[in-house]
């Protein structure tokens, strides 16, 4: 059973990461028209971020995995306009509408990829944090992955923690 | 040629939206909007002069499948109800078919040619809910041939 072994794992398993970075990508090429590339950079998420943060789990009664897609102001813009044809006001009530609607298309494509793992989870309700020098930490320090991507339209993190559902 | 009353659920704006643009797009008919922010909003608006609902699974207070279910045990047996969520795995579309008495399931993101393959058959030539209802089968193959071309 994939949950017994996750609850013992000090860090999240490669076969879990591979299928959440396959779901960023199919998620982000739905929306952008091309297929973000995984960057590999040992500083992500060193750097303060101005921007927009989507936060959302996919979690059963035993395991949350809490994400959290953290966009940078120019790439929101342009998600805005991928998505909806046109460029929303970075501080509208809007765009955090629609940054909360991605993290929720992504949990569901992270819920459906991960069952093939053995984990079947269900999406918790998504929200958005907007501001400037944000830093994405985990106080707790759980098993956490940072993930980088290159995408038509432009940079933007995946940040995944997994801790014992409470 | 009367509109055709859509009942759209999501408990995004934006996505509300997106469906209705979507609808506006495909020249199948023509629509005229309620909306709805949740399952239990959407159970204060429904009424007769409803032809049609597009809901989101995944909302606070009721869910989309919790408020199909309630429809369908009110009686409403025939009105299309089509799901319109992120939620993906052929577990969470069994339980909107078969729990939730959904016609269609669209997936998001969605295109209005997407939303086309899905409900065109709901429509008749003149633009009006389609009458005569279909096989059980007929529908249930529909359904997942929605989910596999999305």
């Amino acid at each position: 059973m994939i949950t017994e072994e996750l609850k013992k794992a000090d860090h999240i398993p490669a076969k879990v990461t591979e299928v959440v970075r396959e779901s960023v990508i199919n998620t982000f090429a739905s929306i952008c028209g091309e297929a973000p590339e995984f960057v590999d950079d040992p500083e992500v998420g060193s750097r303060p971020l101005n921007g927009i943060i989507g936060n959302i789990a996919v979690f059963n009664p035993e395991l949350t995995f809490s994400l959290m897609m953290a966009l940078p102001k120019d790439t929101a813009l342009k998600i805005s306009d991928a998505f909806l044809g046109m460029e929303l006001p970075f501080d509208s009530d809007d765009m955090g509408d629609l940054i909360g609607e991605i993290a929720n298309i992504l949990a569901g494509e992270v819920a459906a990829n991960i069952e093939k793992v053995g984990f079947r989870g269900q999406s918790s309700l998504p929200t958005a944090t907007r501001g400037s020098d944000l830093t994405l930490f985990m106080p707790n320090k759980p098993p956490t992955e940072k993930m980088l991507f290159n995408s038509p339209c432009g940079q933007f993190m995946l940040n995944m923690a997994m801790s014992e559902s409470k | 040629m009367s509109k055709i009353k859509a009942l759209v659920v999501d408990d995004s704006k934006i996505m509300r939206s997106q469906v209705k643009r979507a609808l506006d797009q495909l020249m199948i008919a023509e629509f005229e909007y309620e909306e709805a922010m949740d399952g239990e909003d959407a159970l204060e608006k429904f009424n007769d002069d409803i032809d049609i609902l597009f809901v989101d699974w995944n909302m606070p207070k009721m869910t989309g499948v919790e408020f199909s279910r309630a429809i369908r045990d009110k009686g409403y047996d025939k009105i299309p109800i089509i799901m319109v969520t992120a939620e993906k795995s052929m577990g969470k579309v069994d339980k909107a078919l078969n729990e939730g008495g959904a016609n269609e399931y669209i997936t998001k993101p969605f295109t209005a040619d997407k939303m086309s393959k899905a409900i065109s058959r709901y429509f008749d030539d003149n633009g009006q809910i389609a009458t005569g209802g279909e096989e059980e089968g007929d529908e249930k193959k529909s359904f997942f041939s929605s989910i596999l071309k999305s």
